[in-house]
C-alpha cells in the first residue's frame, strides 16, 4: 500500500483550514468582537470538562459514520449527497423496532434495530443507485430531492401514527438504549460500534475483492468492464453500502443519544458528513480527523455564542468557506505558479 | 371533493406562480449546462439573492435596488465557483455543494448579525416587487382572472425565456457556447476562448440565480425565511436536464412541478396529511427526470442500432 500522508496531502488540508480560519476572523472583526477571545471560547467549549468532552466526542460519532458513508458512494463514482436521508430512514425503523419487538431479549433487539435500519436505508440508497446506473440520471439531484422525502416522510410518522402524544413531533422512547458514557453528556457505546464499523470498512475497501471492485469502478467503468467487473452492479452496492452506514448513524442516534426518534434529528449530520469526506478529498484515514474537526467546531460553537457575542452561525460560515477552499487545488497550483516563476528568472 | 374547486381556470395561474422561481432556478443552471457545466449551486446562488433583495429592499425602500443587489450577489457568488472550477480544477459538485452550504450558512450569519433576527424576517417596511394590473382586464371573465395581478419578474420569466433561447440558439455567443459545451478541445482549435466562455456563462448564471432569488422573496413572498429556497434550486437543476438545457421544454418541465404543488396545497384542505402534499412536488420530480432520461437512453440506443444496421 502507498504511503497516504504526504506533505502535499496535509498542506492541501491545512492551508484552507487556516484560509477559513482568516476569513472568519475577519468577519468577526467586522462585528466589532475579538476573534481571538471567540476561537479560544470555542475550543474551552469543546473540550474543557466532561460534559463538553462528552458532547464532542458524540457529535462526532454520526460524522464518522457518514463521512464514511459519503466516501465509499465517492469511490465507485457516486456524489452520494443522499446520507442525511438514510440517517433519518435508518433512525425511524430502529425506533419502530425499538418500541414494538419488546418480545426479543434486549441484546437481540438492539442487533434487531441495527439490522432492520440498515436494510431499510440500503434499499432507500437503491432507488438512485439502480436511476444513475441505469438510466444515467444525476445522483446528485435524486438524493437531495429524495432528502426533503425522507424529512416528510419521518415528520409524518413521528407526527401521527408514531406519535408520543406530546407537543414535540417525537416518537415514544424506545424499549433498549445503548450504555451512557461520561454522563451527563450524550456521549455513549455508539462511538465505540462507529469505530468498529470504520476500520471494517477501511479495511474492506483497501484489502477485499470488493473494495478493489469499488475502486476500479469509480476510477474507470469502462476499464472495469473489460476486467469482468459489473460496473452497474457494483455501483449499486457501493451505494446501498453507503446508505446502511447512514442507517448506522441513524440507530445510533436514536438508540443512544435520544432514546427516541425527534423530528428532524439528523440536520446538517448528512451535511456535515459530507463536508469532511469532501475536505478530506474521500481519503479514509483524514477524513476521522476532519470530522473530528467538524465535531469540535460544532459542539464549541454554543459556547462561542455565550462568552461572545458571535452568532454560532458563523461557524458553519467557516466550515462552508473551508470546503469551498478545500475543494480547489490551492497547492499545486502555487506550485506551478512557483515553477513558472523559476523559469521566468531563468 | 368536488373536482371544480380543484382543477379550474385560478389553477393555471397558480401553477404558473409557484413555477416561476423554479423557471428562474432551471434558466440558470440551463446557461451552465450548455457549456457542459452542472451549476449545482444554482440553490446556493439563489438563496443568497432571495436575502440580499428582501435586506436591502427593507433597508432602503427601494424593490429596484434589492433586485439590483440580490443580482449582483448572485453573480458574486457565481464567480466564486467559477473561479474554483475553471482556474484551482475544484470538482463542480464539490465546490457547487461548498456554494450552497456558504449561502445557507451566511444567509443565516447575516439575519442573526445584521437584521438582529433568527429563523425569519418579515417586515411592512420590505418593499415587494409591484404587480402588472390591467384595468381593462377586470371585467373579463376568465381572462381577468387569469392575467391581472402578476407580477413584474412574473411576465419577465417569459422574455427571459424568449431571450435565452434566442441567445443560445439564433447567436454566434450561443454557438461558441454550446460549441464549448459539446467539444471544448474542437471550440479551442476554432479560436474560442474557452475557459473565457465558461466563465461568461457561469457569470450571467449568477445574474439569473440572483433574480430567481430576488423574485422569490419580493415577488412570490414577502419574507425571508431561512433556507426559504428548500431545494427549489435542485428542482430547477431536474428540470433542466428534463428539458435538455432548452429553455422552452425546460420551462415546461418546471411547469409540471408548479402543477403538482398547487394541486397539492388544494386537496390539503380534503384532510391529506400536509406532509404528503409536501413531498409531492419532490416525488414528481424525481419520477418525471427518471422517465425523461429513460426515454431520452432508450431513443440513443436506437438511434445508435439503427445506424449499426444500415
Amino acid at each position: 500500500m502507498k504511503k497516504k500522508f504526504d506533505v502535499k496531502s496535509v498542506l492541501n488540508v491545512l492551508l484552507p483550514l487556516v484560509l477559513a480560519l482568516a476569513v472568519g476572523a475577519i468577519i468577526i472583526l467586522f462585528i466589532g468582537e475579538n476573534p481571538i477571545e471567540a476561537y479560544a471560547a470555542l475550543i474551552e467549549g469543546a473540550f474543557k470538562g466532561k460534559l463538553r468532552l462528552g458532547t464532542t466526542l458524540a457529535g462526532f460519532t454520526p460524522l464518522l459514520l457518514t463521512s464514511l458513508a459519503f466516501i465509499v458512494a465517492a469511490k465507485a463514482g457516486a456524489f452520494n449527497v443522499g446520507v442525511e436521508g438514510e440517517v433519518l430512514l435508518g433512525g425511524i425503523v430502529a425506533a419502530y423496532i425499538g418500541i414494538n419487538w419488546t418480545f426479543l431479549p434486549a441484546p437481540l433487539l438492539i442487533i434487531a434495530c441495527f439490522l432492520g435500519a440498515m436494510i431499510v436505508a440500503a434499499l432507500w440508497a437503491f432507488i438512485p443507485a439502480a436511476l444513475k446506473a441505469y438510466y444515467d440520471v444525476s445522483e446528485v439531484c435524486v438524493t437531495i430531492l429524495m432528502n426533503s422525502v425522507a424529512l416528510y416522510i419521518t415528520n409524518y410518522l413521528v407526527s401521527g401514527p408514531m406519535s408520543a402524544g406530546t407537543t414535540i413531533a417525537e416518537s415514544k422512547p424506545v424499549a433498549v438504549t445503548l450504555p451512557k458514557l461520561m454522563m451527563p453528556s450524550a456521549l455513549n457505546a455508539g462511538i465505540f460500534i462507529a469505530i468498529v464499523v470504520t476500520i471494517v470498512m477501511i479495511f474492506i475497501l483497501q484489502k477485499t475483492s470488493l473494495g478493489t471492485k469499488i475502486r476500479l469502478v469509480g476510477t474507470n467503468p469502462a476499464n472495469a468492464e473489460y476486467a469482468g467487473i459489473n460496473p452497474k452492479h457494483t455501483f449499486i452496492k457501493a451505494m446501498m453500502i453507503s446508505g446502511a452506514l447512514g442507517g448506522i448513524a441513524g440507530t445510533i442516534e436514536v438508540l443512544g443519544v435520544h432514546g427516541a426518534f425527534l423530528n428532524n434529528f439528523a440536520s446538517g449530520l448528512g451535511n456535515n458528513g459530507m463536508l469532511a469526506a469532501l475536505i478530506a478529498k474521500c481519503n479514509v484515514f483524514t477524513a476521522p480527523i476532519i470530522s473530528f474537526f467538524i465535531a469540535m467546531l460544532n459542539s464549541g460553537a454554543m459556547r462561542m455564542q455565550q462568552a461572545t457575542n458571535v452568532p454560532k452561525s458563523l461557524i458553519d460560515t467557516i466550515t462552508a468557506v473551508f470546503i469551498i477552499f478545500a475543494c480547489m487545488e490551492l497547492i499545486g497550483n502555487l506550485k506551478k505558479r512557483a515553477a513558472k516563476k523559476a523559469e521566468e528568472k531563468k | 371533493m368536488e373536482l371544480g374547486t380543484i382543477f379550474n381556470a385560478s389553477l393555471i395561474f397558480s401553477a404558473f406562480r409557484s413555477a416561476t422561481p423554479i423557471i428562474y432556478a432551471a434558466l440558470c443552471a440551463a446557461i451552465t449546462q450548455q457549456a457542459d457545466i452542472l451549476n449545482i449551486g444554482t440553490e446556493g446562488i439563489m438563496l443568497m439573492g432571495a436575502f440580499m433583495a428582501v435586506a436591502v429592499s427593507y433597508l432602503t425602500g427601494s424593490w429596484i435596488l434589492g433586485v439590483a443587489v440580490a443580482m449582483i450577489s448572485g453573480l458574486v457568488v457565481a464567480t466564486i465557483m467559477a473561479i474554483g472550477n475553471i482556474k484551482f480544477k475544484a470538482d463542480i459538485c464539490a465546490i457547487g455543494m461548498g456554494i450552497n452550504m456558504f449561502a445557507l450558512a451566511i444567509t443565516k450569519f447575516l439575519l442573526n448579525a445584521w437584521l438582529g433576527k433568527s429563523g425569519s424576517f418579515t417586515d411592512p417596511k420590505i418593499q415587494p416587487i409591484p404587480k402588472v394590473h390591467f384595468a381593462f382586464l377586470e371585467d373579463v371573465p376568465v381572462l381577468g382572472e387569469l392575467f391581472n395581478d402578476w407580477c413584474i419578474t412574473e411576465w419577465f420569466v417569459i422574455v427571459l425565456i424568449v431571450i435565452l433561447w434566442f441567445v443560445f440558439y439564433k447567436t454566434v455567443w450561443g454557438l461558441r457556447l454550446r460549441a464549448v459545451g459539446r467539444m471544448p478541445m474542437a471550440a479551442q482549435t476554432a479560436g474560442i476562448n474557452v475557459d473565457a466562455m465558461k466563465y461568461q456563462a457561469i457569470a450571467i448564471s449568477g445574474l439569473i440565480g440572483g433574480l430567481a432569488g430576488a423574485h422569490l422573496s419580493l415577488g412570490y413572498s414577502t419574507m425571508f425565511v431561512e433556507n426559504m429556497t428548500s431545494s427549489r434550486g435542485f428542482m430547477g437543476v431536474a428540470s433542466m436536464y428534463f428539458g435538455g438545457a432548452h429553455p422552452v421544454f425546460t420551462s415546461l418541465g418546471c411547469l409540471i412541478f408548479g402543477f403538482t404543488n398547487s394541486i397539492g396545497t388544494r386537496l390539503q384542505a380534503y384532510g391529506f396529511p400536509n406532509q404528503f402534499m409536501l413531498l409531492m412536488p419532490y416525488v414528481v420530480t424525481i419520477a418525471v427526470l427518471a422517465i425523461s432520461m429513460a426515454t431520452k437512453k432508450s431513443a440513443e440506443k436506437k438511434r445508435k442500432s439503427s445506424l449499426v444496421t444500415q
